[in-house]
């Protein structure tokens, strides 16, 4: 299957700036078509092991990030992005034309697909155990999941966690892990090897920086994952590890609180999570260092407790 | 007395003494405890007052709650109940 790494620059150019890029992430064909050189050179590096199919294919979305025009194009360019013809989001200054890009194709998923119940949350795989990992900005989950990956687990996602209603199984997701301001430092850090795109200031989350999902989960797009944990973080400065069992009504109202979509839903949101309570044990997490997290979440996947 | 509001299927999950059930009028989804699920499944069999359900449920609320307690808590509960639209008092 061609990837975009097989397209030569010139042409991953003329297709963005032309018919557009048909990029494959998960279930998804996403239809690309941008003029923007930091868009172009992003897709290259952190999509480079992306499934591309010929520009004339079926998408399901159809995302258009422009340079803005008139005198913005010399004063202090913007970027505009377009999802068929309408324009949710205000312009942003072009150098943050990725991390929007990346913002954008989320959006994409939590506004149109609602064949899945999509929860807010981080959720990665080893040996055959996947864990979600639900939490709001600032808990420290994406620098959780982005140390999870660089030591050999399953990227299924970092944000948008798809389960299947029919029968609770996950499907992967994979797309780059964002990093915000101080997180990005300790990633490095944590793993020198771990390939990061160039960090993008003053966005309004802060810094911003991305790193690549790893090919080999990439390449395992299409196996499902059974959810086992559904894990809580929360980051605290010096918190020593402490890992908290949760009642399992409470645990699907957390749950809920971080879904996208499961109002949406209605019935068959309440179904679908009812059955991943059952099939899942759940917990309260807090930690300070990653080591430490990932120690115990190895165990917890080796040992299924 | 005390009915079940029409067109509450009160469909619900329960875990070890909590329990989340879904409303079908506003499709928002209720964490409640055990109790108020027993309460809401003698209303759904036929209508009760407080001081009947409270006889009714004795044994299944804490042994340690006290009898003559019992019929006020569960006039407090109904309360609550009522203001999320799953129960509702009829006319005497």
């Amino acid at each position: 299957m061609l990837t975009v790494a097989d397209l030569p620059r010139r042409e991953l150019a003329a297709r963005l700036a032309g018919p557009g890029l048909v990029l494959r992430t998960g279930p998804f064909a996403n239809r690309i078509r941008s003029d923007i050189p930091q868009l172009r050179d992003g897709i290259a590096l952190l999509y480079a092991d992306y499934p591309v199919d010929a520009p004339g294919g079926f998408a399901d979305f159809h995302l258009s990030l422009r340079r803005a025009g008139g005198l913005r194009r010399f004063f202090r360019p913007q970027v505009c992005f377009s999802h068929e013809g309408v324009s949710p989001f205000k312009p942003l200054p072009l150098a943050q034309a990725f991390p929007m890009f990346e913002w954008v194709m989320n959006w994409c998923v939590t506004h149109r697909a609602h064949s899945w119940l999509i929860i807010h949350a981080a959720v990665l795989e080893r040996h055959g155990r996947a864990i979600i990992l639900p939490a709001p900005p600032g808990s420290g989950k994406s620098t959780l999941c982005a140390a999870l990956v660089t030591r050999g687990w399953r990227l299924l996602s970092d944000e948008m966690t798809l389960v299947r209603l029919d029968d609770g199984a996950v499907l992967p997701l994979p797309r780059p892990v964002s990093l915000k301001n101080e997180s990005i430092g300790i990633i490095r850090a944590y793993a020198p090897d771990a390939v990061l795109s160039p960090p993008v200031e003053n966005t309004n989350k802060g810094t911003i920086a991305h790193l690549k999902a790893p090919s080999a989960s990439i390449a395992r797009v299409g196996d499902v994952a059974q959810p086992a944990f559904i894990v809580f973080p929360r980051y605290e400065a010096g918190a020593p590890v402490t890992l908290t069992p949760m009642g399992r009504a409470r645990a699907f109202m957390g749950v809920a609180e971080n879904a996208f979509n499961y109002q949406v839903l209605g019935m068959r949101g309440f179904t679908a999570l009812g059955q991943l309570i059952d099939a899942t044990a759940a917990f309260e997490f807090r930690y300070s260092k990653l080591d430490d997290a990932v120690q115990l979440f190895e165990r917890m996947a080796r040992d299924g407790v | 007395m005390w009915r079940v509001v029409p067109g509450q299927s009160l469909v619900f999950r329960e875990w070890d003494g909590e329990a989340v059930l879904y409303n079908d009028l506003s499709g928002n989804t209720h964490l409640l405890d055990g109790g108020a699920v027993d309460v809401l499944l003698a209303l759904r069999a036929q209508p009760l007052d407080a001081a009947t359900l409270a006889a009714r449920l004795a044994d299944r609320f804490d042994a340690d709650t006290d009898a003559d307690a019992l019929p006020a808590a569960i006039a407090d509960m109904l309360t609550d109940l009522a203001r999320l639209d799953l129960v509702e008092s009829l006319p005497c």
